[in-house]
């Protein structure tokens, strides 16, 4: 895919696949154009050229907000929507016209490591570290087969930081395929997987020199 | 009729109640006195010369020229409303909406009053037709003005919310039907609040006009109230189709913010 934003190449002609239950990661300094793909990945900006292909079928075939669904993108800083913790866990599914009940909201907000005593608190009070991992169930409320996550230590203390690691880990090995950009070398080693690295919008396999 | 006329000497002493806002502006150093003094005087131009342009109007009692005036009124108020909006797209790009959503707004109060409720003889009468007409226009104006404003505020404040609706597989209508409710609640209610405060609070500027030039009140009254009922039906169609022309202009076909 290519991504051209005011005549600059931002992403040139970069190619990625995920397969279910394996990681991916994508390293590189801020700028080099890692974010852009993985949102163009999600489908929340236009590619220049290039196509996605989900279990072989394209994403217009499937339906753009079908596409949303099965592959989940969660960014850097994500957004809490007004309500409860519980009311954004229900966002997802509700969109398609599901509603989600007590346990299975219990059994999300525990799958990410936090207290179910967290559901009644307002989302935007929540700190960094809760927040994302509130964004991570919200994404997996509806059941999605990808992960895209964007930058997802990077505004996290070392202790948060190693718990959302943990968490991604478990996440791939229960069958979700991950795709994660970082610009930390470190975080890349701790997911392991495939490692590739993006320089002005190439992409390349391999691991970034620290 | 029945009224006392009003001669142009005794207009300006009228005036002098625009020198009692200066002198207070001054005094408490508002800084207001140009916009007061300035705003006087276009009031008086503009409103001297649609006097004397009606009364031409009346005078010619011809369909083209009364829809040649509502025509100049209508691109006037979408031209205005799509001025408004501080951080949506230019005005050049939102006029052709405001026109559509004024123009609809306007049509959908003002034909079934002419036909059914108070059909002017002929079906053309400038005396009823342009006056009425102005209101809604200016009504349906106000409404769009307020739908685009707040509408292109919200999608740029909540850009991260929206995007997050979005990657969640939520259409563009579930994404931005929050801050759609909220902009059509906000611009309906001013409209609802004359509805139950009339005649407790404020008597409407049209039916003390038509009091004070002999009509009779209780015939007065029902004119004020199919106006009011025109000017819900007003906010409600231009607000809607305003909304929707917003959300269209917000994201692109792929369901993308633009």
């Amino acid at each position: 895919m290519t991504v051209v934003r005011d005549g600059v190449r931002i992403v040139d002609g970069a190619s990625v696949s995920v397969s279910p239950a394996s990681i991916l990661t994508i390293q590189g300094a801020s700028g080099s154009g890692k974010s852009t793909m993985l949102r163009a990945i999600a489908t929340l900006i236009p590619m220049s050229e290039g196509t996605i292909l989900f279990e072989g079928r394209e994403v217009h075939e499937l339906g753009i907000t079908e596409y949303r669904r099965r592959v989940a993108y969660v960014p850097q800083l994500p957004a809490m929507f007004e309500g409860d913790v519980a009311e954004n866990l229900r966002a997802g599914p509700r969109f398609r016209g599901a509603v989600l009940g007590r346990a299975e909201v219990i059994a999300l907000i525990e799958r990410v490591g936090l207290d179910a005593d967290l559901l009644g608190r307002e989302a935007s009070e929540l700190s960094g570290g809760e927040r994302l991992r509130v964004a991570l169930a919200r994404a997996l409320a509806n059941e999605p087969r990808v992960l895209l996550l964007d930058e997802p230590t990077a505004a996290l203390d070392p202790a948060a930081a190693n718990v959302v690691l943990d968490l991604v880990l478990t996440l791939a090995e229960s069958g979700t395929a991950i795709l994660a950009v970082t610009h930390s070398v470190e975080h890349a080693a701790r997911l392991g997987g495939t490692r590739y690295r993006m320089t002005s919008g190439v992409l390349s396999v391999g691991e970034a020199s620290p | 009729m029945t009224y006392v006329e009003i001669p142009l000497w005794r207009l300006a002493i009228a005036v002098l109640l625009v020198g009692v806002a200066v002198l207070l502006s001054r005094l408490s150093r508002l800084a207001l006195e140009k916009d007061l003094g300035l705003g006087a005087i276009r009031a008086a131009v503009q409103l001297i010369a649609i006097g004397y342009a009606l009364r031409l109007l009346f005078a010619a009692e011809h369909p083209v020229a009364v829809f040649a005036v509502l025509a100049a009124m209508w691109v006037v108020a979408a031209w205005t409303s799509s001025r408004r909006a501080k951080h949506g797209p230019p005005s050049r790009v939102l006029f052709p909406y405001a026109l559509a959503a004024i123009g609809v707004g306007a049509f959908v109060a003002l034909v079934p009053v002419f036909v059914f409720v108070m059909p002017p003889r002929p079906w053309f009468e400038a005396r009823y037709v342009i006056p009425i007409g102005g209101m809604m226009l200016s009504s349906a104006m106000n409404v769009v003005a307020q739908i685009f404003e707040r509408l292109f505020a919200s999608s740029r404040a909540e850009a991260a919310t929206l995007e997050q609706y979005l990657a969640l597989g939520a259409t563009p209508e579930q994404a931005f039907a929050p801050y759609v409710k909220a902009a059509l609640r906000a611009a309906l209610i001013p409209t609802i609040n004359g509805l139950v405060t009339v005649g407790l609070v404020s008597l409407p500027g049209m039916m003390t006009g038509q009091i004070l030039s002999g009509t009779a009140p209780e015939q007065a009254v029902r004119y004020q109230l199919v106006v009011m009922y025109q000017l819900v039906a007003v906010a409600a169609v231009a607000g809607v189709l305003a909304s929707t022309f917003a959300r269209r202009l917000v994201f692109t076909r792929d369901a993308q913010l633009r």
